[in-house]
């Protein structure tokens, strides 16, 4: 347990630390991106953790980027209101339609989370007077905290780092504390736990609007950060990113996500050049992921340790 | 009005018989392996492809063509159940993240041999023909009766053939049918196969009325997972029925308010349904 704390510990250093060390805009933008990432994949692996896959989490990472934007933009809010706003709003749309959607299990909620997502897409693109459409919406006001205006890529960085740490902690904690254990129940034996008086849907529903809330944040940092939406940002390939990233990393855990994002989202910056190439290895990653290392990098880890311990 | 709505069904009729290629092979492969094959809509693009370059690259006559497109394609399914979804049977969430990794390969490797642009393939029917007072195209009279040709093909195959026979019992219930000595591993690779192959029949038959592109798989995959999930998973009825009551209803929306409020309707259709009736039209409860 300490060494992995250790690990923990110094991973947190490096993350906060390294800006200082390497100045370089670039780096910092990927690093933002990452942060981005691991956010969405964190709230996408809290629904995986009570054995559901959302398709939707890219669309209510857009819905958090599109109302943080038009709340500022529109009706002049400020950041601070319109962050906190962005993830709520998700949350409450993710509380009203979880009671219905969360009946459901299985592939049923993959296919009907899809078709969400598609739907909310589809909204982005056509409700061209307050999404923009496909042209999006240009020159998003940079986030500004306290009255101090966000303009570099580093002042984003450390808070998309935040972002992550509170929102990795959140995960350890729903699924450590005695909520944790209730949802552990439910995944190995539902009927056992409600015919403990356990009320399984309002639980789900929690968790649900929970991963709703994370997506929408990572959205309005998102959209305040680039400064421009586009309906793409939040289409399926993005969910697929978000879930390649659980899967490689390992969703038994949310070190798993942190892992994945760290090692995924550089890709594509790599191979920038070449998308196809950068879709190929993505796809095989996934695929040998699968076939090879079913749960993940932290999985894989975790038995490499296990190994040593009891030779 | 008349000629409006005649028009409208025809339309709707020849896109629904396409429907129903893509939507079969989607819930026999789904029906007999529990997999949700996300790579659908990618066999369909290989299959458009494969008949742009035999047809039109290589100067092959049409129908030659066709036919090895349709086969390669079933090929192509049958090695990628031999190969990779073997391997994760029985995991539903292993095999869709499976399913989407080989649509990612298969697009990404559309693009590599292709590029991104769109490309026409050579048009072996033309003209129009006349139905009253409607028009219908002749390559989509073609289209539709290809489709036809091949569903009661499959038809007869499943209802008259050893192979059939065997694939709906594994489908009702696979345990059973291991215990008549039916071994699964043979149904779920002849189920890909032909899956995909009606898939490829798709792509290959559409390929000279639409342009030819790495994306294109992705439109008709949503149909099928429209169709499948209206008809009910697994159900091979529903997906016939699912498929043309989607074309005219589609055809019709189209017509009346726009493509786009078609896709939406659509959508909540489909969110409807699973969250009513999750089985479908046509579907078991199980």
């Amino acid at each position: 347990m300490t060494s992995r704390k250790a690990v923990l510990l110094g991973l947190v250093v490096v993350a906060f630390g390294w800006p200082f060390v390497i100045e370089n805009r670039y780096v910092t933008h990927i690093g933002v991106l990452i942060g981005i990432s691991t956010t969405v994949s964190l709230s996408l692996n809290m629904m995986l953790r009570i054995g559901q896959l959302s398709a939707a989490q890219a669309a209510f990472m857009g819905l958090g980027a599109y109302t943080s934007t038009l709340l500022v933009m529109r009706l002049g809010l400020p950041f601070l209101i319109a962050f906190p706003a962005a993830g709520l709003l998700v949350a409450a749309i993710a509380a009203v339609i979880g009671p219905f959607f969360l009946r459901v299990k299985g592939v049923y909620f993959v296919l009907l989370t899809f078709a969400l997502g598609e739907g909310i897409g589809l909204v982005f693109q056509e409700w061209v007077s307050l999404f923009g459409g496909n042209n999006g919406i240009h020159g998003i006001p940079k986030a500004s905290l306290f009255g101090m205006a966000m303009l570099t890529p580093r002042s984003y960085y450390f808070f998309a780092l935040a972002l992550v740490v509170v929102t990795f902690l959140v995960a350890l904690g729903v699924f450590r504390s005695a909520l944790g254990a209730v949802l552990d129940s439910l995944n190995e034996n539902e009927e056992l736990s409600q015919s403990l008086g356990v009320n399984a849907l309002s639980y789900r529903v929690c968790i649900f609007a929970l991963s709703g809330f994370l997506a929408g944040l990572a959205g309005s940092v998102y959209a305040h950060y680039t400064g421009f939406l586009s309906p793409e940002a939040f289409g399926f390939s993005t969910f697929i990113d978000m879930l390649a990233i659980n899967v490689v990393g390992g969703i038994s855990s949310p070190i798993g996500p942190v892992l994945g994002a760290i090692l995924l989202v550089p890709l594509p910056e790599l191979l920038r050049d070449v998308k196809q190439y950068q879709m190929l290895t993505y796809g095989l990653l996934l695929m040998s992921a699968v076939l090879f290392l079913p749960s993940g990098i932290a999985g894989g880890l975790q038995r490499l340790r296990q190994r040593q311990r009891s030779p | 009005m008349l000629a409006l709505t005649l028009q409208i069904v025809l339309n709707g009729l020849t896109t629904g018989l396409v429907y129903v290629l893509m939507a079969l092979g989607f819930t026999l492969i789904f029906g007999i392996m529990r997999v949700v094959n996300f790579a659908h809509g990618e066999l369909y693009m290989v299959g458009a492809f494969a008949v742009t370059v035999l047809n039109g690259r290589l100067s092959w006559p049409y129908v030659p063509a066709l036919v090895c497109s349709v086969i390669l394609v079933g090929l192509l399914g049958s090695l990628l159940e031999r190969v990779l979804f073997r391997r994760v049977i029985g995991n539903e969430f292993n095999c869709m993240i499976l399913a989407l990794a080989v649509s990612i390969c298969l697009q990404s490797l559309g693009l590599i041999a292709f590029g991104p642009d769109e490309i026409g393939a050579p048009r072996p029917v033309t003209g129009v023909f006349h139905v009253g007072p409607a028009v219908i195209p002749a390559d989509r009279l073609f289209v539709g009766a290809m489709a036809m040709l091949l569903l009661v093909a499959f038809y007869v195959f499943l209802n008259k053939t050893h192979l059939g026979l065997m694939m709906r019992a594994v489908a009702q219930d696979p345990e059973v049918a291991a215990l008549h000595g039916i071994r699964p591993k043979l149904i779920h690779t002849a189920a890909f196969a032909i899956g995909s192959l009606l898939a490829g029949a798709a792509g290959a038959l559409m390929a000279p009325i639409y342009t030819v592109f790495p994306y294109m798989g992705e439109l008709p995959m949503m149909k099928a997972f429209i169709v499948v999930v209206l008809g009910g998973l697994g159900s091979l009825l529903g997906a016939v029925i699912g498929g043309l009551l989607l074309g005219i209803v589609e055809s019709g929306f189209a017509t009346m308010l726009g493509s786009t409020a078609a896709a939406l309707v659509a959508f909540a259709v489909v969110v409807a349904t699973i969250t009513v009736r999750p089985e479908g039209l046509m579907g078991r409860r199980s």
